[in-house]
């Protein structure tokens, strides 16, 4: 009832400017408004009945429509209700007006959606590119459909270079990246430091973007796109299969056989225990203590072993197709996988009575990189960082998927919104996600592992799916389409949110604390960096020209 | 306090003892269902294509040089060893090995190339797979220059043409 509910809270205030609506479940709302009308719609979505943002989509719909698309979308927690405002914009004028004024969380979207799509999001106050590379023609938008995949423009010039903003007055510039020892991926911050303390950045990343949504939207098919989807992230890669196939389910009203479901489930909770092992590892290793890094990883190897005896692979698991899952869990490794969770339980319990104690980790963690609820809630963070906060979320119990709603669990929070609180959401969550596999093994039905479908899958239906990765909810947005394959595909993982709020999280910091307090949102650049095809090279040649560097390295190739 | 903690620290890496492997003198067995290099059989092959359509990083190619014969080329560049192509094949010609060192300096050291010889419907001129055991015989493994055989082989008028049929399977294999 509460999607209908919201509807008619919508139409009560805004009227005939509503278009249209679709509800076509309980939890589902898409809302279709006039372009004159989608700032006070967010606003009072975001402000008044205090929604969180998720994301904004940008598509090109004029083959089918002759319009472009705008979704902007915002997820009701507590109702267990996502909804979708959607606005058509004319083809020959590409324009709406930016929600970043109300929603500052919005402001990469619209950036992105302005150089990818070329819609452009009025009134945003720092319009400066994002994602594409800084030699890119201006009037090329790769993800409109009249670009062909492969296309790199005639005036593409891949020696123009980023144009940094102006430090503040006083400041020195201190850059961080794009290769730095405890950066896993690339990605550049430009520091601003008065003394010791930070007193601001500014952010360059995008810089191994792999075109993977125009990849799919072009070239792939429906059950091609689950193996792509989970090379977007080397460690939460299944998060991404599962929801890609979650939203082409849920366009296509598909419901996979219970057995997949849990099966699901487990792999989901398989792939947090060892994501958390990991970061708990590698945050150690952070501040410079090196032998929990390696008990931590040592704990987390059988989770590895387990994970390539059901999927056949330590991490790519390949789980999912639409409809089903391809990997059975046999009663062999039922029994196996519960001895590993109990030698697991109690190691780490160990672990986490030791750690929780330590001195030298509090004193490095302690009122470090703080997110309090405010900042949670202006830049819409999610997953750990948000329930070190104290807020409450959770996708796994707000918006269930799989088989969550048939299992029970506990929602860790912790008060403090430190480096600290985070380390210690994480450690118990481990312990969460231990009973979580336990009662899925127990309650786990006989049956098939995938639907036989059987008709095509419909055109032109929209699907939502937010899954609940180790870092926080990574959302997925699907248009179906014709040929087999998705006309609009959008993922946004947890840290493109995480992420945007790094800069206020360092502010008025130490710069030695810089890297733990990056460190703290897990960050995953190639999840954030998920599209277009050229990478980014310029800053790094300020003394060898890109042409000198690649001569250098293929004079040395044998 | 921090003292206590240090000491259980101490007593989690002791418990834990030696644990590295050593790899490669030694190898640890793979799980059964390993997904490793996958391996191509060409006498069971039907040259259905199936596999060519399902891979999702396009790296099986196949095409007819002529009438009676198809070729299927395994690229193995970015093949990710998702296991999709043995999951459709309909004639359980692939199997995922267990080969998973794979480091080479010559990318065509992983590709892997399946002549096939095609039977064709009279009717329509389509290559197609025989519905009986028998049928499945003569679509398997026949050589032109097998006498005995000899009244089973169509003589198709294609010819091989200097230039291949396709022409975007001039593949650059460095």
């Amino acid at each position: 009832m509460i999607a209908r509910e919201m509807f008619e809270k919508f139409k009560q205030r805004f009227g005939p400017l509503i278009e249209r609506a679709d509800l076509p479940s309980d939890r589902r709302l898409f809302v279709f408004v006039d372009r004159s009308v989608v700032k006070y719609v967010c606003q009072h979505i975001f402000r008044e009945l205090d929604a969180r943002y998720v994301i904004t989509i940008g598509a090109d719909d004029r083959p089918f429509s002759g319009k472009f698309l705008v979704a902007h979308n915002f997820a009701f927690d507590k109702d267990h209700l996502l909804c979708s405002v959607l606005t058509q914009l004319p083809a020959d004028d590409p324009k709406i007006d930016s929600i970043t004024d109300m929603v500052p969380a919005a402001s990469w979207a619209e950036r992105e959606m302005r150089d990818l799509v070329g819609i452009e999001p009025v009134g945003h106050r720092y319009l400066k590119r994002l994602v594409l590379p800084d030699g890119w023609p201006e009037n090329n938008h790769p993800l409109r459909k009249d670009v062909p995949w492969n296309e790199v423009p005639v005036e593409f010039d891949p020696d123009r270079e980023f144009r940094f903003d102006e430090p503040p007055e006083g400041c020195t510039v201190v850059p961080f990246g794009p290769f730095h020892p405890t950066l896993d991926e690339p990605a550049h911050f430009r520091l601003y430091v008065e003394g010791e303390m930070v007193r601001g950045c500014e952010y360059r990343g995008f810089m191994v973007h792999r075109g993977i949504e125009k990849l799919a939207e072009s070239v792939m098919s429906y059950n091609d796109i689950p193996m792509l989807a989970e090379r977007i992230c080397g460690i939460c890669g299944c998060v991404h299969n599962v929801a890609y196939v979650q939203a082409v389910e849920e366009a296509a009203v598909l419901k996979p056989p219970p057995r997949a479901e849990y099966i699901r489930t487990i792999m989901l909770e398989l792939e947090r225990l060892h994501s958390h092992l990991l970061w708990v590892g590698l945050a150690c290793h952070i501040v410079g203590f090196d032998t929990l890094f390696m008990q931590s990883f040592r704990i987390r190897e059988p989770i590895m072993w387990i994970a390539e005896k059901i999927s056949g692979n330590r991490k790519t698991y390949a789980l999912c197709v639409i409809g089903g899952v391809r990997w059975n869990i046999t009663p062999e490794v039922k029994i196996e996988l519960r001895q590993t969770l109990d030698k697991l339980e109690t190691e780490w319990r160990a672990v986490v009575s030791a750690v929780s104690k330590d001195r030298n980790i509090q004193k490095r963690t302690w009122g470090v990189g703080v997110a309090d609820k405010d900042l949670v809630k202006e830049s819409g963070l999610i997953g750990p960082v948000a329930r070190a906060a104290g807020v409450d979320i959770d996708c796994r119990r707000d918006h269930p998927y799989a088989a969550y709603d048939r299992v029970e669990f506990d929602v860790i929070t912790e008060q403090g919104g430190d480096v600290w609180s985070r380390l210690l959401v994480r450690m118990k969550e481990v312990f969460e996600s231990i009973r979580i596999i336990r009662q899925c093994l127990d309650k786990m039905e006989v049956g098939p592992l995938q639907l036989e479908i059987k008709d095509e899958l419909p055109i032109g239906r929209m699907g939502l799916s937010s899954v609940e990765a180790p870092r926080g909810e990574s959302h997925h947005f699907v248009i179906t389409g014709e040929n087999n394959r998705p006309r609009r595909w959008r993922v946004r993982a947890p840290t493109y949110q995480n992420l945007q709020a790094v800069p206020r999280m360092i502010k008025d910091q130490q710069i030695a604390d810089m890297t733990i307090s990056l460190g703290s949102i897990d960050p995953c650049f190639s999840c954030t960096d998920r599209l277009e095809t050229i990478d980014l090279r310029s800053g790094v040649t300020k003394v060898w020209s890109q042409e000198e560097l690649l001569k250098l390295t293929r004079a040395k190739k044998v | 306090m921090s003292l206590l903690s240090k000491l259980e620290e101490t007593l989690v890496c002791l418990k834990a003892g030696k644990v590295t492997l050593p790899y490669p003198a030694q190898a640890q067995p793979l799980p059964e269902k390993f997904r490793g290099r996958p391996i191509f059989d060409a006498t069971k092959c039907i040259g259905c294509a199936g596999c060519a359509n399902n891979c999702p990083a396009r790296e099986i190619l196949v095409f007819d040089v002529c009438q009676e014969v198809r070729i299927l080329q395994y690229l193995g560049r970015r093949c990710t060893y998702c296991g999709r192509c043995a999951d459709v094949c309909p004639e359980k010609a692939i199997t995922m090995s267990q080969e998973f060192e794979n480091g080479t300096n010559a990318i065509g050291d992983l590709g892997q190339r399946l002549e096939l010889f095609m039977s064709t419907c009279q009717r329509c001129g389509r290559c197609f797979k025989g519905p009986s055991v028998l049928e499945d015989l003569k679509m398997k493994g026949y050589r032109s220059d097998d006498l005995q055989n000899e009244r089973w082989i169509f003589r198709s008028r294609a010819f091989l043409e200097e230039e291949k049929t396709v022409d975007d399977i001039q593949i650059e294999l460095d």
